[in-house]
């Protein structure tokens, strides 16, 4: 009698085990594929489908595999589209690379009653709607600002051996939503930290000219450039700067100039020193972010190649968080799992970009932190928070002249 | 005093980008009297050719010119006849087709090249010279002299040589042109062709300023459009001189009111100019009817 219960039990666990195999967990990845961003819209998705492999290697979530499905969206109705398309045959959905996107699938995601969580879309209004599905695992603009200013009273002031108070800052950015929230948030985190500013000086990243900014900003000789912008945008600024020979003590730049693009346009000469407020890399400190080195060992062996962009890392980093989330509340429907999510309490350093895990009450998370590299002989360094710059790495000159 | 020499300087230079894109815009628009939304398109695939050329080819831009405009001219021909022709008879179908153009272009090459941004440096991207206290980039320089090579060359063509005649008075009257023998279906595609090639110089003389991405075309096409309809439709020199009030304006305003507003600034000139004078500043009456007039 024993033996037949335990068979009937083991038939029935081996039943339910072919079954949660057969019945994967299916998410969908509102991202751009075509059109403009479509080379980092993939790369982000390259994170997810990453990071399902490696878990699904390790038994998947909640003993299910994980398939991404790619919803593509290259605009705002087209991520309402592929949300509606998608939600009869996926059980949650993840994003973004572009926050007008996000912000409209995830209204889409939620009329379809489907968790939708953001790993790498900045704008704060995001989380701020209160959208009960909505979840971000990455930073948001005002991070981005945070960092970008500390680059200046942290790094450059103390390289340059100045007070803050004592810096002059000319702040200009590109004039979609992207580049004004950053903007505005960096002008009021920089005169909070007493620093002079001049701006925000807007500027269209659609314009094919941009010498008559960079002659408003020569005229007003600050000490540090500021600049936020695409990669297109912030490349021509670039080589305009070095064309009118505008030469500030320090340059930053918030969100591009951090990859190859940017290293082809203007070389490695030019680019030395540069600061740039960026994703964390797969060069930070492992003590800073355990598992750094084994991201881009697999990103390597899946695509052959090194990471196009830090976008990949932090959404690799996300989804992983995402995982976990759905682990701890044993489904994927969006009030569970945002319940199981508020309890996450992992400090700074639990994750392989040196993310933890708190969210606020709007679903951000407060411990997702973006880094300062610098460019250093072609490659973007890790050099600031002091805990994450990898072994023998450290700050080299940032003077221009 | 400095500053404002400089905001000209740069006004000019950027005034000559925008001829050399309008150009060939106005050269089409004048004779086939078709509004090619795809221009910019051709730009950017003049762009990519040249990149090819100077990876694949070891060819400066400005060799590699040579090799693009012909590639281009020849595109341009096919697009003509294979997909304008044909709807010869159906002018806002001939405007849709260009349009969907433009989305198969961009598509195209982004599919090609992964969406990646692609800029090349030559010796002459980098290089400045120093006119008194103002640095002035060589590349640029070197486009404002090809635009100004380009009027005065394609000005002369029109009026002395047979091609150039035929053309006129293709543009002049397509009917009387056909009666007089002119092979108006050929002279419809080697304009458009020299359209495109000329999109193909630009291309090839902007690769050395520009980070190169699928969507870049749209940025050239906008200003390229006012430039049109400010200097006049279907007039050679309009879209010559037409480049540099777009260009100083452009400056001007991004310099003194807002880098912001300078956009909404010469719309605001384009709009004005729509309402006042149809024609365009140095366009004739009717040109967009009757289409090119080459001025006397």
């Amino acid at each position: 009698m024993k033996r037949r219960v335990f068979l009937a039990g083991t038939m029935a666990a081996g039943l339910v085990t072919q079954a949660r195999a057969a019945n994967p967990i299916r998410i969908g990845a509102i991202n751009p594929y075509s059109g403009g961003p479509a080379l980092y819209g993939d790369e982000t998705t390259r994170g997810y489908e990453l990071a399902a492999a490696m878990r699904n290697a390790s038994g998947g979530v909640l003993g299910r595999q994980i398939v991404i499905v790619r919803g593509n969206a290259a605009t705002p109705q087209e991520g309402m589209a592929a949300v509606e398309q998608l939600s009869g045959t996926v059980d949650a959905f993840i994003g973004t690379f572009i926050s007008a996107i996000s912000d409209a699938a995830s209204e889409a995601a939620l009329n379809n009653d489907k968790l939708y969580w953001e790993t790498n879309a900045l704008a704060t209004q995001l989380t701020a709607r209160g959208l009960p599905n909505f979840i971000r695992s990455g930073p948001d603009s005002t991070d981005f600002a945070r960092v970008s200013v500390q680059a200046i009273t942290d790094v450059a002031a103390k390289s340059l051996g100045v007070a803050p108070k004592d810096l002059k800052v000319w702040v200009q950015h590109e004039d979609s939503i992207y580049g004004t929230t950053i903007g505005k948030d960096q002008v009021a985190l920089l005169r909070k930290a007493g620093v002079q500013v001049i701006g925000p000086n807007p500027y269209s990243a659609r314009s094919i000219d941009q010498t008559d900014i960079i002659l408003r900003a020569r005229n007003a000789s600050p000490d540090v450039w500021l600049n936020t912008g695409y990669t297109a945008d912030t490349n021509l600024m670039l080589r305009t700067a070095r064309d009118q020979g505008f030469k500030p003590k320090a340059i930053v730049v918030t969100g591009s100039a951090d990859t190859f693009e940017t290293r082809d346009s203007l070389g490695k000469e030019y680019l030395e020193g540069i600061l740039v407020a960026t994703f964390p890399r797969a060069d930070i400190n492992p003590s800073y972010g355990p598992g750094g080195a084994e991201y881009l060992a697999a990103y390597r062996k899946a695509f052959n190649r090194d990471p196009i962009a830090p976008q990949n890392f932090t959404a690799y980093t996300g989804a992983l968080i995402l995982f976990d989330a759905i682990a701890l509340a044993g489904a994927t429907d969006h009030p569970k799992v945002r319940q199981a999510a508020a309890t996450m309490d992992k400090p700074l350093g639990s994750y392989p970009n040196g993310f933890g895990v708190k969210f606020d009450d709007t679903m951000q998370n407060t411990r997702a932190k973006p880094i300062v590299g610098q460019w250093q002989n072609g490659v973007v360094v890790t050099v600031y928070p002091e805990p994450a710059v990898p072994l023998g790495g450290k700050l080299v000159a940032l003077a221009r002249s | 005093m400095a500053s404002f020499a400089g905001v000209l300087l740069a006004g000019v230079l950027l005034g000559g980008i925008y001829s050399l894109v309008a150009i060939g815009l106005n050269l089409i628009f004048g004779v086939i009297r078709v509004v090619n939304f795809a221009q910019g398109e051709f730009v950017m695939l003049g762009m990519y050719a040249t990149v090819v050329a100077y990876t694949l080819l070891h060819l400066d831009p400005y060799l590699g010119m040579l090799l693009v405009f012909p590639l281009l001219f020849v595109f341009g021909m096919a697009v003509q006849r294979f997909i304008l022709q044909p709807l010869q008879n159906e002018p806002m179908m001939q405007i849709f087709a260009t349009f969907g153009m433009l989305m198969l272009l961009q598509n195209v090459v982004l599919a090609v090249t992964g969406g990646t941004a692609v800029s090349i440096r030559t010796p002459a991207s980098g290089l400045t010279i120093a006119v008194g206290p103002l640095q002035v980039s060589v590349a640029r320089v070197v486009a404002l002299l090809a635009v100004t090579v380009v009027a005065v060359g394609l000005q002369w063509a029109l009026h002395t040589t047979m091609t150039g005649k035929a053309v006129r008075a293709v543009a002049q009257d397509r009917r009387a042109a056909r009666l007089m023998g002119i092979d108006v279906e050929r002279t419809y595609m080697l304009t458009f062709g020299f359209g495109a090639g000329l999109a193909g110089v630009a291309g090839a003389l902007l690769t050395p300023i520009f980070t190169l991405t699928p969507q870049i075309g749209g940025n050239f096409i906008l200003p390229a459009f006012a430039v049109v309809v400010l200097g006049g439709l279907g007039s050679v020199w309009g879209a010559y001189i037409g480049g540099f009030l777009i260009g100083l304006t452009e400056a001007l305003a991004g310099f003194y009111l807002d880098p912001a507003l300078k956009q909404a600034v010469w719309f605001a000139i384009f709009i004005l100019v729509l309402v006042v004078r149809p024609t365009g500043l140095f366009g004739v009456v009717g040109a967009e009817e009757v289409g090119l007039r080459v001025q006397e």
